[in-house]
Formats: structure tokens, C-alpha cells, sequence
């Protein structure tokens, strides 16, 4: 399938200027311009600032990627999206109401728009997998008749590949067919949004592919508003229509593949080539020669 | 040093705060449960879980603290020549105190253990992530069947106990060390009264709430990975531990005080 970056993007802050001097995208969200909006999102762990006065602006429709390396905050940014962690700074809104001051129980008919894919799945152990893709349809629906339900299940297996695997239970399943699982349980309810937590991470290339066309498909069949977060390149570039890179807590690129492909940022260009930087490098060397000759000096 | 003072009170100050709570918001979510159909599915398997596969423990409990009480305590008595008092001094000590404590002690290492194993595992591993994000409280799916199982059966459970206790200290003494049945039996029925029984039941109440709330809440903010599911299971452990101490001890002088203050009311209607 065709990569997603047709062309520069077309909205807002950065259009028509050259890569070098463009400001990025998302560090100019100013109102309530996008389906979420975050502005000047500050979260702090103890000490830790992981995500440092962040703004950024989703766009309906659109599948936005969120890049970065290890630790530097793409899952907390995604658990923002929907208040799974509370900012310590800083405005969240969806539709454009604010969402971050709103109690528990007007949050959770906001969270009714989402459907989340957790890195791991995080399917209920207890649960088969039908019961795993109906327990939001439990939670939120005053069941009538059960064989519909039974009907959406199987509907929502078949869309992710996985019908006739009601009856097993997640400890039968491979990591792939569990997070297949956790996708048909996140779109159960026809959600305008779903979020996507490192969703082809410990698969095997084939495997990853399946979920990246996944993620497509379900993007063209329910036109649903995507937000991953991955350091997957290949699946960067397959789905995204927006990539954001994020680095201790601030975005430092913002654009479509090609802006990201060409971006002047060093760390930018090091992460999507996956290169370790020359400084990092003879530290490395340096480090494993003391180990060596610490070692021969022993024996 | 005034500085780490300070942070660790501060600290404290703030965890007591959080399971304050967590503690309220499990309660207020288990109240309005109880009002929900939908949710009696969840109460009746965790009462599976929680009560009626704690039966054997409990029973086992209340026999071996009843025949210990009666061969520990007998040449004591025998001595004084008062071994047929020896049903009073069982059956008020596990119907009153060590029915209910070690009951409980057995359910916080039982069922508290296996609430907050379960519970971190499912924080680890982000179950309770997506229940959330599903847009359902977690507290309501999760703590509060497995408070108000704790609650309904925990009293049952010492009743089993109280039970046991009974016929293990009647064993003892009567079928093991030849106390004469029916002085044994009469002594206790007038060193027992109907209040004992209930303070044992009302305290069992008070410390299946404690030993819920504590072992869901460690659980809930487990620290990640095996390592901090042990210590969370631990800490639940130890913590349950000393509340039931903690809350035994406080009901004892409650009681007390209202046993004292209508007894002399109670022998003028009498």
C-alpha cells in the first residue's frame, strides 16, 4: 500500500515556506482549531518534567503519528488525550470543550467517543475474547436481546480477521491476534477516535503490516480520527497523514512524511535513519574499551 | 535532615489523603451498587471467590483455636479446681476476640493477598488503564463487588469460625480431658450472651472493609513490574494486619463503653 504523505500539509501555521525556516505546526495552536486540542500541557512525574508546556492541535478525520524516542513521552501525551493522566499545566479540550476540570463522570461520556489500543492490549485475562469485545457494549448499552450483541461481536472479529475466536481467552492468543482483539474491542462502540499506543511493537514485520492495514481500513471504512504513537518509521509513513516528533517533552517536528523526511533537525534526522550520534558513539567505544582492558587487566 | 523530615511527613500527609479517597469513593461506589442489577453477576463471583472458597481456612481456624484454648488453658483451671468454667473462658474468647481477629487475619493473608495480586497485575499490565478509558469507573467495576462480597460473607465466615471454635473447645474437653458435658455447657451458656455474639459479627464487618479497601488500593497504585506486585501484596498484608489490631482494639473500648452505659438500664427492665 501507498505511503500516506501526499504532499505539504495544507492548514494553519507552516504552510508554503521553506523546511529550514518554517515554524512547526503544532507549536502555533493558539484556539480551539481540531477535534482535540491540547495547550501548554505541563506533566511532571516527581521531578521528572515529561511533558513540557505541549501544544498541539488533532485534526478530525486525519491520522496523526506521534514519533519519538524511548521515554520521551509519546504514551503520556496519548493518556492526556483522553485523562487517563492529569496535566499539572495547561488546557485539554475535545469538540472544544474543556475535558482536564470536568468530573469523573462527565469524563467517562467523553471517554465513550474513544476507543484505545494499548501497547500490550491490555485484554481482560479473565474474559474471553467475546466477552473482552462486548464489555464496553455491557458498560454502556441496556442490552435487549443478546443475539445483536453476539452479532457486533462477530462483526467487529470478522473487520480485525479474528471470527470463530470468541470462545478462546487472551492466554490462547498471539501477541498479534491479542492486539487484533484489543482493536475490534476499541472500535465496539463506533468511536470517532482512536488512540494508538505503539500498535505494531513486538510483532514481526508481516505481522505489523496486518495491523497497519488494519489501521487503515478502519480509518476508510468508519472515518474515525487516528492518533498513534510509535518509533516504528516504516509504520510511521504508511499511516500518517501528520507525524510529530516529540523530544523531552516538546514537539520539534511537525508536518507530513516528506516535511519529516527533509526536516534540518539533527535528532529528527538520527532517529528516522535510527543512527546513534557520533558523540554517543565514541562514548560507547570508549566505554567498551575501559570495560576490555579493565577485564584483561584482571585476567 | 529537617529536610527529609519534612518531605516524608509531607509524603504521608498526602498518601494518607489519597487512600482517604480512594477509601470514599470505594464506599460511595459500593452504596450505589448495590441498587444496580447489572452488577450482582460481579458480587456473586467474587462472593464465589472470596467467601465460599475461604470455608475450608475458616473452619480449619475456629476448630485448632478452640482445642488450643482448651488444652492451654486446662491445668490452669484444674488447678484452682475450676476446669468445668473451662467452656466460659472458650467460647467468650472466640466468640468475642479470637474468632473474628484470626478469621480476618486468614482473610487478609487469603483474600487480601489474592485481591491485590490480582489488582496489580491488572495495573501493570494497563486492565485498569482500559477500563477506564472505556469510559467506566474502575472503582465501581472492580473495588466495590469485591468490597461488598468482603462485607456480606465476612461475618458468615466468623460465624463459621465462632462455630468450629465451639466444637473444637468442646472436643478438647469434653471427649479428650473428661470435663463433665453438661457443667461445661451450662457454665457457657451463662458466660455468653446474645451481645458478644454480635460485637464478633459487627467487628467482622469492620474488618472485611478494612482488609477490601487496603488490599484494593495497594493493588491500585502497585509500583511496575513482579517486584512491585510482591511488595504491593506485602504491604496489603502487613497493613491489614495492624488495622484489624488497630480496629479490634478501638471496637473493644467502643463496646465497652455502650455495654457499660445499658447494662444498669438493662437490669431495670429486666
Amino acid at each position: 500500500m501507498a505511503e500516506r504523505d501526499e504532499g505539504k500539509v495544507a492548514d494553519g501555521v507552516g504552510k508554503n515556506e521553506e523546511p529550514e525556516s518554517r515554524p512547526e505546526r503544532g507549536a502555533g495552536v493558539g484556539g480551539n482549531n481540531g477535534l482535540i486540542v491540547l495547550k501548554d500541557v505541563t506533566k511532571r512525574f516527581a521531578e521528572q518534567v515529561v511533558l513540557d508546556g505541549l501544544s498541539l492541535a488533532i485534526e478530525k478525520g486525519k491520522t496523526t503519528v506521534v514519533i519519538g524516542p524511548s521515554g520521551c513521552g509519546k504514551t503520556v501525551l496519548l493518556k492526556h488525550m483522553i485523562l487517563l493522566h492529569r496535566p499539572n499545566g495547561g488546557e485539554i479540550y475535545f469538540k472544544g470543550q474543556r475535558i482536564d476540570d470536568v468530573d469523573d463522570e462527565a469524563l467517562n461520556k467523553v471517554r465513550a467517543h474513544f476507543g484505545y489500543l494499548f501497547q500490550e492490549g491490555a485484554l481482560f485475562d479473565s474474559l474471553s475474547v467475546a466477552e473482552n469485545v462486548m464489555f464496553p457494549v455491557r458498560q454502556h448499552c441496556r442490552i435487549t436481546k443478546w443475539s445483536e450483541v453476539e452479532e457486533l461481536v462477530k462483526q467487529k472479529l470478522t473487520m480485525v480477521g479474528l471470527n470463530g475466536f470468541q470462545d478462546f481467552y487472551p492466554a490462547n492468543l498471539s501477541g498479534g491476534q491479542r492486539k487484533r482483539v484489543a482493536l475490534a474491542r476499541a472500535i465496539a462502540m463506533g468511536p470517532e477516535v482512536i488512540l494508538y499506543d505503539e500498535p505494531t511493537t513486538g510483532l514481526d514485520p508481516i505481522r505489523a503490516d496486518i495491523i497497519n492495514e488494519l489501521i487503515l481500513k478502519l480509518e476508510g471504512e468508519l472515518g474515525v480520527t487516528s492518533v498513534a504513537v510509535t518509533h516504528d518509521m516504516k509504520s510511521a509513513y504508511k499511516i500518517a497523514d501528520r507525524i510529530v516528533m516529540l523530544h523531552h517533552g516538546k514537539i520539534i517536528a511537525d508536518g507530513d512524511a516528506e516535511h519529516i523526511r527533509n526536516h534540518p533537525n539533527t535528532i529528527v534526522q538520527q532517529f528516522i535513519k535510527g543512527e546513534v550520534s557520533k558523540k554517543d558513539l565514541e562514548q560507547l567505544r570508549s566505554a567498551s574499551a575501559g570495560n576490555s582492558v579493565h577485564h584483561s587487566s584482571e585476567g | 535532615m529537617i529536610g527529609v523530615l519534612g518531605s516524608n511527613t509531607v509524603m504521608g500527609v498526602y498518601n494518607a489523603g489519597q487512600f482517604g479517597r480512594f477509601a470514599w469513593r470505594s464506599m460511595a461506589a459500593s452504596a450505589r451498587s448495590i441498587g444496580m442489577r447489572e452488577t450482582y453477576p460481579l458480587i456473586w463471583t467474587q462472593m464465589w471467590i472470596i467467601g465460599v472458597r475461604s470455608v475450608p481456612v475458616m473452619l480449619i481456624t475456629g476448630a485448632f483455636v478452640g482445642m488450643t484454648l482448651a488444652y492451654g488453658s486446662y491445668d490452669q483451671l484444674a488447678g484452682m479446681g475450676l476446669e468445668e468454667h473451662l467452656g466460659v473462658l472458650i467460647n467468650v474468647s472466640v466468640v468475642k476476640e479470637l474468632g473474628p481477629v484470626l478469621a480476618a487475619v486468614m482473610l487478609a493473608g487469603r483474600v487480601g493477598g489474592a485481591l491485590t495480586a490480582e489488582l496489580g497485575t491488572m495495573k501493570v499490565t494497563e486492565q485498569i488503564d482500559a477500563i477506564e478509558s472505556m469510559g467506566t469507573d474502575p472503582v465501581r467495576y472492580i473495588v466495590a463487588p469485591r468490597l461488598l462480597a468482603c462485607l456480606l460473607l465476612t461475618p458468615a465466615l466468623i460465624v463459621y469460625a465462632d462455630l468450629l471454635g465451639i466444637w473444637g473447645g468442646w472436643y478438647m474437653s469434653v471427649v479428650e480431658l473428661e470435663i463433665n458435658a453438661g457443667a461445661y455447657w451450662s457454665f457457657s451458656a451463662f458466660g455468653i450472651e446474645m451481645w458478644d455474639v454480635v460485637c464478633g459479627l459487627i467487628k467482622g464487618l469492620f474488618f472485611a472493609g478494612a482488609i477490601a479497601v487496603i488490599s484494593c488500593y495497594k493493588g491500585f497504585h502497585c509500583r511496575e513490574g513482579a517486584h512491585g506486585v510482591g511488595q504491593a501484596c506485602t504491604e496489603a498484608f502487613v497493613a491489614s494486619f495492624i488495622s484489624i489490631l488497630m480496629i479490634d482494639f478501638a471496637l473493644v473500648v467502643i463496646f465497652k463503653a455502650i455495654y457499660s452505659t445499658f447494662w444498669p438500664v438493662q437490669s431495670l427492665l429486666g
